[in-house]
């Protein structure tokens, strides 16, 4: 069963059709990738998705539950968690607590035990430190632990952002332009990073990513969005060689020559 | 900036040694057995006094953040607060009326800086969760019970003491009721929405005395019970000579002292928990916040009901305390008060809203008329003074200017919380950088 | 913008035809909910009064008696709501920002009114001058000293904030109310004006009757004062001309395209800091005429005056669809209607447990919190999406 199920997803924004009858459905523990020109409503879609848009019209069904018209933070409950495409981390917080703040859901102490300093709540904050470290040291920055996240450099605040998605033990995890502004140095950093974030914690991926080397090399299958519509969906192979696609990147004609 | 940083640098050059190691200790102790020893010799009302009294009340702040053993602070905190203070109190009872009055003022500033501070929602009409309390209070423990219904008479005064947990409950759900509805909306509303609930709160109790006389409208309710004191009788069986009013000063002022300290603890460990985290990540940015699973409506409402359980508390004892209540006593004016309080201290920041609270009622309470009395001398000196210019009628002058000044020149207040203070800053070091785009260009 | 971009070349030169749809259409949507919310309301309380006659049967005849003046009553209420609304809405649609200080350039208005009253008095031509010159004279004045009071408040208090978190602008404005009611008692109160202003006018001359009204055996005279009258015509005349500069006018475009997206409207060369201070010089121009209008109509002025008509313009303002101007002029209107119902009929409905006068406040904010549940973005707001 799929993990994740959009159906005729539509999003309009006064007279424009953001995402126009969208279908997208991802299989659990599978990279795919959404790619498509500026403006072809990809953000949109994800924010449809995890619940910071209500779709116009549409249903998305995840892991086995109807979520359409669920809240954000229900949805982000659920175990699904997304990065943003405009980095955005809690800046005058220090990076362990960023990742503390990504575990909210899983954190329970009562208010009770809080203001008495209970047993229960003297363990739950040790252990929620010593996950949310292990996380920074997966991602590689558990020795910023205690800087402001602000100041870390722009790649580390990639990272963090994924640490903090990670930090609710998600099903799924979308990412916006994930190397955006990356030297390529640091994308190779970030594409392992993703691999290993299936691989090795079998977290489902989306993506969303202008770098076509990146998403080549890492989907599993890919859906192409231009002015809102899907336009084409399947593995690499066929994406590479669609001739709609590569008319929506290069525009007219381009297609003709490429094939 | 490079010239306040450095001079920053020096300042903590010198504070540095004051602050932490032995040196702190000998200077902490010195300090307060300095102050001490000035309030005992000479307990005159007068400027001098009031000075040292500012900075007796200051050194508790002090003592708060400097890095020795919770030991020492507690008992610096024992012998000042404990026992110093209530002792001069007895010497001049005008003091400790002003010391409990800063406690009263504390506990507010502490309970609104959990709303405005801790999770950024402006609240005009906080004193409207005071005014429920006191009003409780105020109608359950005088004949006024008898107006609603004339089977009901007025409850034991013992009764005050589990009336400070109904006014935590009434204040909770009033903030609750009125929550619910606007913590959806975004920030600014709000502010409006509270101040409006402020004044319905205060046309209501004005008007309340038809066709129930529940509130006894404009005329207020008088001759408000207070608890009984316990231990009076083996007091007096010593042979110490007191009366009830001083005996009373000296009770409130210790149960103030109780519920501030209680207050505090409530209020650090919540804000340095998963509740408290979640408040500043909602306050930081709300999209992001709700993306990691934060209930956005659920965590404003739990702040806005703990603020306003704390105004209930403090109503109850606020009533039982002054004996008279009536609706102008909860007006706009001290809703502002309490937020000039948290704004002048530091949002967000603990030690901040109590020096907030301690500098606004010295100011009310003794720097202004003092002014006022200076004034007046000059004025009889022939100076060019309007006659009608009274320094003490000038309070939302002075709370505006202050509200207007601290926004434009220190957002981040007088003793701001650690991470708050770089937040504002990076406003004005990107305005400066945007600055000097356009003149490059 | 990208609306606005596309149409530009077309509506370099409008027409007569275009002009006036574009100032009267709004106009005309301010009649139908003048005429809309004063009919419905009047249904109810007649209804209401039908439910209560079996048991007092002089219900229906004490309802229909007032019935007319209250909705007079309305209609300067009304009127005076929407000017002071637009100020805040105009302020908002720029910089989605609360001018807290609104209420108090209002109350400065009538300071300023009868300060030019007081100084005719003393100079003793008050009842020499003509009504109609002594009228332009005081919102001409107001008007001016208003408009120049909010742009000063506005580069003092509010420009140096303008990128700060949300909260630091607001908390800025709100000292700055305290500040001019302060300022304005500190200056009533060291002149002859004193803390309650008088506002001595010239003899406007009789109420006017408009018709007689047969309520059973009784005939009864409706009539409008001149004072309401004056109020009512200036007001209008201030609505009109308003929607010609911002409809009809480039400056009017430009102050749209900043309200609508302030970066773009700075990259197509539009100066934002001029048209802000624009925008806090005409909604402090109305909101001291309003002033200087309401304190001509009651007849005293005093330094707290501001903060409620404040506080109700701005629900008007949110009831409208903040941001939108024909939208503050309605809700303003609708706000006035809603408040004299409730202050003249409360009390007759409850047997005069209730006093109408007390409650209208009461009336007023309860209805900015259900408005705020139900339809935040008001009556005539689109709901629009936060970009993420
Ligand atoms: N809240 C909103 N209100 C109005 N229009 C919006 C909103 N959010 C997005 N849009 C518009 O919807 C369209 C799709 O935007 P979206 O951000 O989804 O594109 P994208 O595919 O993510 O582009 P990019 O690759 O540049 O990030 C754009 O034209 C954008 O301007
Ligand atoms: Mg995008």
């Amino acid at each position: 069963m799929a993990l994740l199920e959009a159906t005729n997803i539509t999003k309009i924004f006064g007279g424009l059709v953001a995402v126009n009858d969208v279908t997208f459905t991802v299989e659990p523990g599978s990279i795919v990738s959404v790619i498509g020109p500026n403006g072809a409503g990809k953000t949109t879609f994800f924010n449809v998705l995890t619940g910071i848009y209500k779709p116009d019209k549409g249903r998305v069904v995840f892991a086995g539950q109807d979520i359409t018209g669920w809240r954000s933070d229900q949805i982000a409950a659920l175990g699904m968690r997304r990065t943003f495409q405009n980095i955005r981390l809690f800046g005058n917080m220090t990076v362990l607590e960023n990742v503390l703040i990504g575990m909210h859901v899983h954190l329970h102490a009562s208010i009770w035990s809080i203001i008495f300093r209970g047993r229960t709540m003297v363990r739950e904050e040790a252990k929620a430190r010593n996950k949310a470290l292990e996380l920074l040291s997966f991602v590689g920055i558990a020795d910023k632990r205690d800087e402001l996240a602000k100041n870390l450099p722009y790649g580390d605040q990639r990272r963090l952002e994924i640490a903090r998605a990670m930090a609710g033990d998600p099903k799924i995890i979308l990412l916006d332009e994930p190397t955006a502004g990356m030297n390529p140095h640091e994308t190779a950093e970030a594409t392992q990073l993703i691999r290993r974030l299936r691989d090795e914690r079998g977290i489902t991926v989306i993506l969303i990513e202008h770098d076509m080397r990146l998403v080549m090399s890492i989907s599993e299958r890919i859906s192409v969005l231009d002015y809102g519509s899907k336009i084409a969906e399947g593995d690499v192979q066929a994406i590479r060689t669609n001739p709609r696609v590569i008319e929506a990147y290069l525009g007219k004609g381009a297609a003709g020559q490429a094939a | 900036m490079t010239t306040s940083t450095s001079s920053q640098s020096l300042w903590q050059r010198v504070t540095a040694p004051l602050s932490s190691g032995p040196a702190a200790y000998g200077f902490l102790a010195l300090y307060v057995l300095a102050c001490s020893v000035l309030l005992l010799t000479n307990p005159r009302t007068e400027l001098s006094t009031d000075i040292v009294f500012v900075l007796f009340m200051l050194s508790m702040l002090v003592a708060y953040r400097s890095r020795v053993a919770g030991w020492f602070k507690v008992v610096l905190g024992v012998v000042a607060l404990g026992v110093v203070l209530p002792y001069f109190g007895t010497l001049n009872p005008f003091y400790i009326d002003v010391a409990t009055q800063a406690g009263i003022f504390t506990a507010l500033a502490l309970g609104l800086n959990v709303v405005v501070g801790f999770a950024g929602l402006l609240d005009l009409g906080y004193v409207a969760f005071f005014a429920v309390g006191a009003y409780a209070w105020g109608i359950f423990s005088t004949p006024q019970i008898s107006e609603i219904n004339p089977a009901w008479g007025p409850v034991d005064p013992v009764m005050f003491y589990p009336f400070l947990i109904i006014g935590l409950i009434l204040g909770l759900i009033t903030g609750v009721l009125l929550g619910l509805p606007v913590l959806r909306l975004r920030g600014d509303y709000l502010a409006i929405v509270t101040l409006g609930f402020g004044e319905v709160i205060r046309v209501v109790a004005n008007n309340l005395d038809r066709p129930i006389n529940i509130t006894n409208g404009s005329q207020g309710i008088r001759a408000i019970e207070r608890p009984p004191l316990i231990i009076v009788d083996q007091i007096r069986n010593l042979g110490i000579v007191a009366d009830d009013n001083r005996l009373y000063q000296l009770f409130f002022y210790y149960l103030v002292l109780i519920i501030v300290l209680l207050t505090v603890i409530v209020v650090a460990r919540l804000k340095h928990s998963r509740i408290g985290r979640a408040w500043e990540a909602i306050r930081e940015d709300e999209v992001a916040a709700v993306a990691q699973g934060i209930p956005r409506v659920r965590m404003k409402l739990m702040a806005f009901a703990i603020g306003a359980s704390f105004a209930g508390v403090m109503g109850v004892v606020f009533a039982s305390k002054q004996l008279f209540i009536n609706p102008p006593t909860f007006d706009l004016l001290r809703s502002i008060n309490i937020l000039a309080m948290v704004i002048l201290g530091g949002m967000g920041s603990i030690p901040g809203a109590m020096l907030g609270a301690i500098i606004v009622t010295m100011l009310d309470l003794q720097i202004l008329p003092r002014i006022a009395a200076v004034l007046r001398e000059a004025q009889a000196a022939g100076a060019p003074i309007p006659r009608q210019f009274d320094p003490t009628q000038y309070q939302r002058l002075l709370f505006g200017l202050l509200l207007v000044v601290m926004m434009i020149f220190r957002p981040e207040g007088l003793w701001p919380d650690e991470r708050r203070r770089e937040e504002q800053h990076e406003v004005e070091i990107a305005d400066e950088e945007l600055e000097a785009d356009k003149a490059a260009k | 913008m990208a609306v606005d971009a596309t149409v530009a070349p077309t509506t370099a030169r409008r027409s007569l035809g275009e002009v006036l749809g574009v100032v009267f259409g709004p106009v005309g949507q301010l009649l139908a909910f003048i005429v809309g919310s004063a009919a419905s309301l009047s249904l109810i309380v007649v209804v209401l009064a039908l439910i209560l006659s079996p048991a007092q049967p002089d219900m229906m005849q004490r309802v229909l008696i007032i019935l007319p003046q209250v909705i007079i009553d309305g209609l300067v209420r009304g009127f005076l709501f929407a000017t002071i609304a637009l100020g805040y809405t105009m302020v908002y649609g720029v910089l989605e920002f609360i001018n807290f200080a609104h209420g108090e350039i209002f109350m400065i208005g009538g300071v300023v009114g009868a300060t030019v009253s007081f100084l005719l008095v003393s100079a003793g031509t008050l009842e020499s001058v003509p009504p109609l010159v002594f009228v332009l004279l005081v919102i001409l004045v107001a008007m001016a000293f208003c408009g120049i009071l909010a742009v000063t408040v506005e580069r003092i208090a509010y420009r140096p904030l303008r990128n700060a978190p949300r909260l630091v602008p607001l908390i800025s404005a709100i000292g700055m109310s305290l500040i001019l009611q302060d300022l304005a008692r500190l200056v009533m109160t060291s002149t002859p004006l004193g803390f309650n202003a008088r506002y001595q006018t010239p003899n406007f001359g009789q109420p006017i009757q408009l018709f007689t009204m047969e309520v059973g055996e009784r005939s009864v005279p409706v009539i409008l004062i001149p004072r309401d009258l004056i109020f009512i015509v200036a007001a209008t005349i201030m609505l009109v001309v308003l929607n010609y500069v911002v409809n009809a006018t480039k400056l009017g475009k430009a102050i749209r395209a900043t309200a609508q997206d302030m970066p773009t409207a700075s990259l197509m060369g539009i100066d934002v800091n001029r048209i802000i201070a624009l925008t806090f010089l005409i909604g402090g121009a109305l909101g001291g005429a309003a002033g200087a209008l309401f304190g001509l109509r009651i007849g005293t002025v005093n330094p707290y005056m501001g903060l409620i008509p404040g506080l109700k313009a701005f629900t008007a303002a949110v009831l409208g669809g903040i941001g939108n101007i024909t939208g503050a002029m309605v809700g303003g209107v609708v706000l006035g209607f809603l408040e004299a119902f409730v202050a003249a009929y409360l009390s007759i409905f409850t047997a005069g447990n209730f006093s109408g006068a007390a409650y209208a406040d009461v009336a007023a904010f309860s209805i900015l919190i259900l408005l705020l549940i139900f339809r935040p973005s008001g009556l005539l707001g689109e709901a629009t999406t936060q970009k993420v």
